[in-house]
């Protein structure tokens, strides 16, 4: 018996997505996320534009990640104008999108994943009977958001950040504000993070190669080389590691080899920088679900539970040492070049790329976002998934992949690459 | 009580909605973070599929709608919730200009063209559009993101019955309460002067000029903005674009404007 299911559509997922099912004699025969989202070329949008509109103009890509959006830009600018911005700038940077990081993972874990666990349709329906949960989770995104409004100037879509530094640099005694608020609602985070080693995760085992952003130096966000187990790769050397097909029956997959889906995202950069977390953060992690469940994504939901505590000790730690110096933006001298910049999105790796005239306009630019990247691993992580469920009937089958698609916290309002395709 | 005030002791049936967009502008509502619980009691939120997995979308006193029109399955999303809505509101600027993913109208073809994987017949895309090109609006509220603040106020003012007031004082009014420099002054291209606030002036106050994207005010004098810029050193083009990006379709027709400037000068 065939049975055809369209899970329409998505729900309590950023951006909007379908997914189709063809069931045979209980075998999955198809399998298809699609984006219902619309076209928006941001990539031709981009052409012609100055180097210096490139953030404001990509960061419209998404408003869940605009911040890494507008560091990605920004630093693949400096890159193609051959600016290295100051160790001031790097930590303000970090910061930036650690405070992005916060409120994405208190946003997505309580509001987007959690209602799965709890068998409850909303998080904030329920907000009644759940006040601590939820008291919590608002708490931890306001922090977030407070930091970006206050490194970036607005919430969505910063501003502050300018190509070489930043147009306004925060004062000390806000700075103080802030560590003093990551030091009150620290136990916020870590009770997340136990929270979140204490669900029932559903047994799954898919084998994906893991990339993430690494620095031996600190826990990588905004710099360093691109690894896994078994790779490493220079962010220059992006043409090798990225590389994109389309087929007719698939979206747009995006493969370190052909054929080859890959993972982004917060298990993989727990995988790869294990070693560099903090004491508390690793503790959480080894008394948790994922050291031993590394190839299953339902677990990226503790990973990220547990980098919320990481983030809180990296912006400590930033915090305790930061000392904000007044340092005007450099003076820009235009030249052409060709820039590439990774930055780790809360759901993992961003590419940005431009290539410059020698008036500074910008003649190319390529941008491949984590849920992009992501795609070919959650349709194989449902490849995976599915078969066992597949008896229990359609609900099982929907409520399953729900679960399974929202793990992977899929941005598919960003997914650019995703729209560029001919449909089915 | 009577039949009046039971009617309005019923809880309005709001709706939250998105179509094509960066979900920016959900995440607006959702970042009034001391009040989105009361948000949830005051009004009965029927769908918010953003954070809410069951949703109705029947019967409906409000819907904000993001995004812009750039599929056919988002002229169909925007029917849908314009017919069973009572009022509907154009949240944040895709909605009200179609911001920047209208912006293709000014690009040439060339520049998309290598993003076309396949023919562009079998792309079943719909020209980016504000969604009043396609229904009728009852509320603007603009802003690329919308103010949060703004957004409560709406809310309030319709879940009392009233009509909310847009803001119609330029962003000016707004950063010179604030105590900041003046970009322009400093020779930033800012457009707070043609520009519609009640964001607060929240770029100029971060240091970064304003990109116009709560629309241009009624009055605003263009010939004569766009005649301080050039003053200032800014090329024709970079003007054109910069006015553009955000407003979109609903910039009014600058060559005919900068057509009267030459001839002014002449």
């Amino acid at each position: 018996m065939s049975t055809q299911i369209d899970l329409e559509e998505l729900t309590k997922i950023e951006g909007h997505a379908t997914l189709r099912l063809r069931v045979d004699d209980g075998r999955v025969e198809h399998l298809e996320i699609r984006s219902l989202e619309g076209s928006r070329y941001f990539e031709g949008i981009l052409r012609g534009r100055l180097y210096s509109e490139a953030s404001e103009i990509a960061t419209r890509i998404c408003g869940i990640c605009s911040c890494a959006h507008c560091l990605a830009a920004h630093q693949a600018i400096e890159n193609a104008l051959g600016i290295v911005p100051s160790a001031q700038t790097h930590e303000l940077r970090r910061l930036l999108n650690l405070g992005e990081s916060i409120r994405s993972h208190a946003a997505h874990l309580y509001f987007l994943a959690l209602p799965d666990y709890l068998g409850v349709p909303s998080t904030l329906s329920i907000a009644l009977e759940q006040r601590g949960a939820v008291e919590r989770a608002i708490q931890l995104m306001k922090l977030g958001n407070d930091m970006v409004r206050l490194l970036a100037g607005r919430d969505i879509h910063p501003v502050s950040v300018t190509v070489g530094g930043h147009l306004k640099i925060p004062t000390q005694e806000q700075l103080t504000g802030i560590r003093e608020r990551l030091e009150q609602l620290r136990p916020a985070a870590v009770a997340t993070a136990e929270l979140f080693n204490s669900l029932p995760y559903p047994e799954l085992h898919v084998k994906l190669e893991r990339f993430s952003l690494y620095s031996d130096s600190e826990y990588a966000l905004i710099a360093g080389s691109i690894r896994s187990d078994e790779h490493e790769f220079e962010q220059r050397d992006y043409g090798k590691f990225v590389s994109e097909y389309h087929s007719p029956e698939q979206t747009a997959n995006f493969v370190v080899r052909e054929g080859h889906a890959y993972m982004v995202g917060a298990l993989s950069r727990l995988a790869n920088s294990k070693e560099l977390l903090s004491s508390d953060a690793a503790a959480l992690l080894r008394a948790g679900p994922v050291p031993q469940g590394l190839d299953n994504p339902f677990l990226i939901n503790p990973a990220q539970a547990i980098e919320l505590v990481q983030n809180f000790d990296d912006a400590l730690a930033i915090l305790s040492n930061l000392r904000p110096e007044p340092e005007p933006p450099p003076e820009i001298w235009v030249q052409a070049g060709h820039g590439i910049a990774a930055v780790e999105a809360p759901r993992g790796v961003l590419w940005h790329e431009y290539e410059l005239d020698d008036t500074g306009h910008i003649l190319h630019a390529n941008i491949i976002t984590p849920t992009a990247q992501n795609l070919r691993a959650m349709e194989e992580s449902l490849a995976a998934l599915l078969p066992e469920v597949v008896h229990e009937g359609k609900e099982a089958v929907v409520a399953a992949a729900e679960k399974l698609i929202r793990a992977y916290d899929p941005c598919l309002s960003c997914a650019v690459h995703f729209l560029n395709v001919e449909w089915l | 009580m009577s039949e009046r005030q039971i009617a309005v002791a019923k809880k309005l049936r709001v709706g939250f909605y998105g179509i094509t967009g960066c979900a920016g502008c959900l995440e607006s509502v959702i970042f009034n973070e001391d009040e989105i619980v009361g948000i949830f009691n005051l009004v009965d939120v029927q769908a918010f599929p953003f954070i809410k997995g069951a949703n109705s979308h029947e019967d409906l006193d409000v819907a904000f709608m993001e995004g812009l029109v750039a599929s056919p399955r988002d002229l169909e999303t925007l029917k849908e919730v314009r017919k069973n809505a009572r009022v509907l509101v154009a949240l944040g600027t895709c909605a009200n200009t179609g911001c920047i993913p209208a912006y293709r109208h000014y690009t040439p073809l060339e520049n998309y063209e290598h993003l076309i994987k396949e023919k562009e017949d079998d792309i079943k895309d719909v020209p980016p559009s504000p969604i009043d090109t396609h229904v009728p609006v009852d509320f603007a509220i603009p802003g690329c993101p919308p103010n949060g603040k703004e957004i409560l106020e709406v809310i309030k003012a319709v879940a009392a019955g009233k009509t909310p007031r847009p803001y119609t004082a330029p962003v000016c009014i707004e950063c010179r309460r604030k105590g900041n420099y003046c970009l322009l002054e400093l020779g930033k291209p800012c457009l707070g002067p043609i520009t519609r606030g009640g964001c607060g002036a929240v770029c100029p106050s971060g240091g970064f000029e304003c990109w116009g994207c709560r629309g241009q005010t009624e009055d605003a004098n263009l010939p004569a903005f766009i005649e301080l810029l050039e003053q200032k050193g800014f090329s024709w083009d970079f003007i054109k674009r910069r006015l553009r990006t955000f407003v979109g379709q609903k910039t009014p027709d600058l060559e005919p404007l900068r057509r009267a400037l030459e001839v002014e000068k002449v």
